[in-house]
């Protein structure tokens, strides 16, 4: 028995660190300027972000579409899908976006990320457990990833904007936004509290793949208002 | 358990079912399209449906429909489209916002398109009949198909070194109507191309950037190249662009160059014959200047030819007598093309005997051609202007070669070594001299003579052709003179213990006819005694500077001129080692070589006959033939 707790424990110990290199990135940038360390400036940033947010999206379709053609779903289920999401409002096209000014297109961002933050990783989890098929074992590794992601992308969207912040471009307005607050419990419970069959995997997935969609559009339309002159 | 069990044995059986159809449908190209139409048109008769909604820009859409085969309500307004947005839950359905009836297209604008809102189209006719298929709805993003890029060209890379292939950069603008600069659409692109007339084409990578390299193109090969794109991470594409050709063909690069080496070739080739053109044609000049020629031993009337080694016989036959022309007067000249070639003639002087004084001009003056209280002919002649000056006389001394002397050549038919059966014949020459009385030795027939001082000793430095033989001057000239070039020569025999000799050499200056002579067993000089016979005839010791000849004379045909000349301050040597006490500056008499080949010479001293004596046989000069004096020859002419 303490041979098994010692190994469980080195696992945990494992996994944890795993996860928190997973979460710290892929490059770390220095936010406070330390010795040494390359200040990134707000060119840089917009194009991690925009780079992270362009595969999240891509790995979003491909998730969806890999669902898609393995379940060959009947019916086209546009229409009648409702994701978690629709409460947040958000700008449908671009002169709306263009509209709506810097300091609420990040706050759409952000409240749109955080959104996503939990749902991902139950849907990981839910995904890892279903034992019966093969596929959602080789696409609970894409949920993973998905969800790591998201996360990065939220911070880094939030340097951004402390960024912004500090060179005068955006506002204050825009708070620090938490993610329990952006989303109501009551959005989330809109999917079955427990498991999740795999139609709610896809509703998930093609709600997904559509919010991730709107956050890289969101923030190209940002960077270019912002920056202009960057290969816009 | 049962029902799913049921269930999923009829999903699978749907599964398997759509597997074998899906099959099908795959190998058609328009399998996508088709599935989509599937979706939208029902199984019996071909209900109105929405053929196709699609969207350029993420900005605006069109949506087509089709009567199917309801004919009846193909006419415009028969059927009319409603769509319903599903941003709210309470969101209605609503008439097409504008109608294109040529085109069965209904048209959104910017103000009622949405994206990430679902739509849902519908068809309606009417009377109020509905056509709807739930495969139908759709989101904007989704059904965006961009506009083929624009501005589609193509430059050369590079071509392969071997020159069969080649690499190509296409470049292109993006479509116009996206509007990728604001970043609403990401668009990335793909290169399709293919050799003209066939069918498949090859498709590139896709990329983002609005530039691609088409790697190995063959040269010769016309190639079509056409490019689509579509939203990134999407799926729907646009059409294709229109065609552009590739063609590269030959390299003129290759000619280009490969006229250049042959023109530089020819150019070189070209200098080449030039120069090798400049050096024939000024060839004798390079030569005279890189290898000037040698003078060679040249005797008036006799061919050069002869002269050369190993010819020995031939130039005694000639020499003489024998043979064509021989060294008469009509024998070829052989150097008329060398106008320096100059042949010192000596003529056969009247005999002035008496004081050496009266003879102030030495037979070598006239020789030389000085002016002389005497008249006597001067030979003056030349063969032409050009006066070769000799270093050793200090004037221009000419020879006309045209007129070889036959006493010149008897001198020297009797001068040769080691021709003892000539000797008779030299001296058959040698009797048969022209003018016998005369004391000089015609050098011409018919010209300006010279006479010769006939010192007794003299350097032998040169042979004419003619038979004169060119001597240095002797030792009263150079002492007198005080000037000598030729005083190395002798000094390098003689030690000279000047001093109380000089008395003695005074006389002996003007006694004596400098010859310098060799035992004859040794080298081929003349002895001393043998001098003396040569050198009766011009026995006067004048001081007379350059050249002075040696004629060979028969001692019988002279008797009182040798009989003068016995007295003659020749010198015999009775001891080598008087020789060393010679005051002679300039020349002595070597009396013989000794063991180590040096040279034992007399001392000019030893007999200093009396002032008078060599006069009359130095100036009863007969005529003699001027050459070689052989030590052979030599021995017979000792009385």
């Amino acid at each position: 028995m303490s041979q098994s707790s010692k190994s469980v424990a080195l696992l945990l110990l494992t996994l944890v660190l795993l996860e928190l290199s997973m979460r710290v990135g892929t490059a770390p940038i220095c936010a406070h300027g330390q010795a040494g360390c390359h200040v990134p400036s707000l060119a840089d940033l917009f194009d991690r972000v925009i780079q992270q947010s362009s595969r999240m999206h891509g790995i979003s379709s491909d998730l969806h579409s890999e669902f898609e053609q393995y379940f060959f779903p009947s019916k086209n289920l546009v229409g009648k899908r409702k994701c978690h999401t629709n409460g947040i409002l958000t700008p449908d096209d671009k002169e709306n976006a263009q509209r709506i000014g810097r300091e609420q297109l990040t706050e759409v961002i952000l409240r749109l990320l955080g959104s996503w933050g939990d749902p991902l990783s139950q849907l990981y989890h839910s995904m890892s457990q279903d034992q019966n098929q093969d596929f959602n074992h080789y696409s609970s590794n894409k949920a993973l990833e998905i969800s790591d992601v998201v996360h990065e992308l939220r911070d880094g969207v939030a340097k951004m904007a402390e960024k912004m912040k500090l060179l005068g471009v955006l506002g204050n307005t825009v708070g620090y936004i938490s993610p329990e607050s952006l989303v109501p419990s009551s959005t989330f419970s809109f999917y079955k509290q427990g498991e999740l069959n795999s139609m709610d995997h896809h509703d998930l997935l093609y709600c997904f793949r559509r919010d991730s969609n709107k956050v890289k559009n969101y923030l190209r339309i940002l960077k270019c208002t912002t920056l202009p002159e960057l290969d816009c | 358990m049962a029902a799913s069990s049921s269930s999923s044995s009829s999903s699978s059986n749907l599964l398997l079912l759509l597997l074998i159809s899906s099959l099908d449908w795959l190998s058609t190209p328009g399998f996508a399209f088709l599935m989509a139409r599937d979706h939208m048109t029902s199984s019996a008769p071909l209900e109105p449906h929405f053929t196709e909604c699609i969207s350029r820009d993420q900005e605006t859409f069109r949506c087509w429909w089709s009567p199917g085969s309801f004919h009846n309500l193909s006419s415009p307004g028969a059927l009319r489209v409603f769509y319903l947005k599903k941003d709210s839950p309470t969101s209605k359905w609503k008439e097409c916002p504008e109608y294109i009836h040529s085109n069965r297209e209904c048209f959104f604008d910017v103000n009622h398109t949405s994206v990430w809102i679902p739509y849902c189209m519908q068809l309606r006719s009417k009377n109020n009949v509905t056509y709807f298929n739930e495969d139908d709805c759709f989101t904007v993003e989704n059904i965006v198909r961009p506009d083929p890029p624009v501005s589609l060209n193509w430059t050369l890379l590079n071509i392969s070194p071997s020159g069969l292939s080649y690499d190509v950069m296409v470049n292109w603008e993006p479509p116009p109507s996206a509007d990728v600069e604001a970043g609403w659409m990401r668009i990335e692109y793909e290169i399709q191309y293919r050799e003209r007339n066939t069918t498949n084409w090859e498709a590139l990578e896709m990329q983002p950037h609005t530039q691609q390299t088409i790697y190995g193109l063959n040269i010769g090969k016309e190639y079509e190249v056409h490019i689509r794109c579509r939203m990134l991470a999407f799926t729907k594409f646009g059409e294709f662009s229109d065609s552009i050709f590739i063609q590269v063909t030959e390299i003129p690069s290759k000619e280009s160059t490969f006229l250049l080496t042959l023109v530089l070739v020819f150019g070189a080739v070209g200098i080449l014959i030039l120069i090798v053109l400049i050096v024939v044609s000024q060839q004798h000049r390079l030569m005279m200047i890189l290898l000037p020629p040698v003078p060679a031993p040249k005797i008036k009337g006799i061919d050069p030819e002869l002269l050369k080694k190993g010819k020995l016989d031939e130039l005694n036959f000639i020499l003489s007598g024998g043979g064509m022309g021989g060294l008469s007067t009509y024998a070829p000249d052989f150097y008329q093309d060398e106008p320096w070639v100059e042949f010192i003639e000596v003529d056969a002087e009247d005999a002035d005997a008496g004081e050496k004084e009266d003879n102030q001009s030495s037979d070598t003056q006239r020789l030389l051609g000085l002016p002389q209280p005497v008249s006597h002919h001067m030979n003056i002649g030349c063969s032409n202007a050009i006066s070769f000056p000799d270093n050793d006389s200090g004037r221009a001394s000419c020879y006309d070669p045209d007129l070889p002397n036959q006493d010149t050549l008897m001198l020297m038919a009797t001068l040769l070594p080691g021709q003892p059966e000539d000797e008779e014949a030299a001296f058959d020459l040698v009797e048969r001299p022209p003018a016998p009385e005369r004391p000089l030795v015609q050098t011409q027939t018919g010209g300006p003579q010279t006479w010769i001082n006939t010192d007794f000793y003299a350097q032998v430095s040169n042979v004419m052709p003619s038979g004169g033989v060119v001597l240095s001057p002797g030792q009263q000239l150079r002492i007198q003179e005080s000037t000598s070039a030729t005083e190395e020569e002798t000094q390098q025999n003689v030690k000279e213990p000047k001093g109380g000799e000089d008395t003695e050499e005074k006389k002996l200056k003007e006694l004596r006819f400098q010859l310098l002579v060799v035992d004859p067993e040794g080298s081929g000089y003349t002895t001393e005694s043998n001098a003396r016979k040569i050198s009766t005839p011009p026995s006067s010791p004048m001081p007379g500077d350059g050249y002075q000849t040696i004629h060979p004379q028969p001692v019988e045909t002279k008797p009182a001129a040798t009989a003068e000349d016995n007295q003659s301050p020749y010198i015999l040597p009775d001891s080598p080692q008087t020789q060393l006490f010679a005051p002679v500056a300039d020349y002595t008499v070597v009396q013989e070589v000794d063991s180590q080949h040096s040279l034992l010479l007399n001392p000019p001293s030893r007999q200093s006959p009396p002032p008078c004596l060599p006069q009359p046989p130095l100036k009863a000069l007969p005529a003699m033939p001027i050459g070689y004096i052989t030590p052979d020859l030599l021995g017979n002419l000792s009385p």
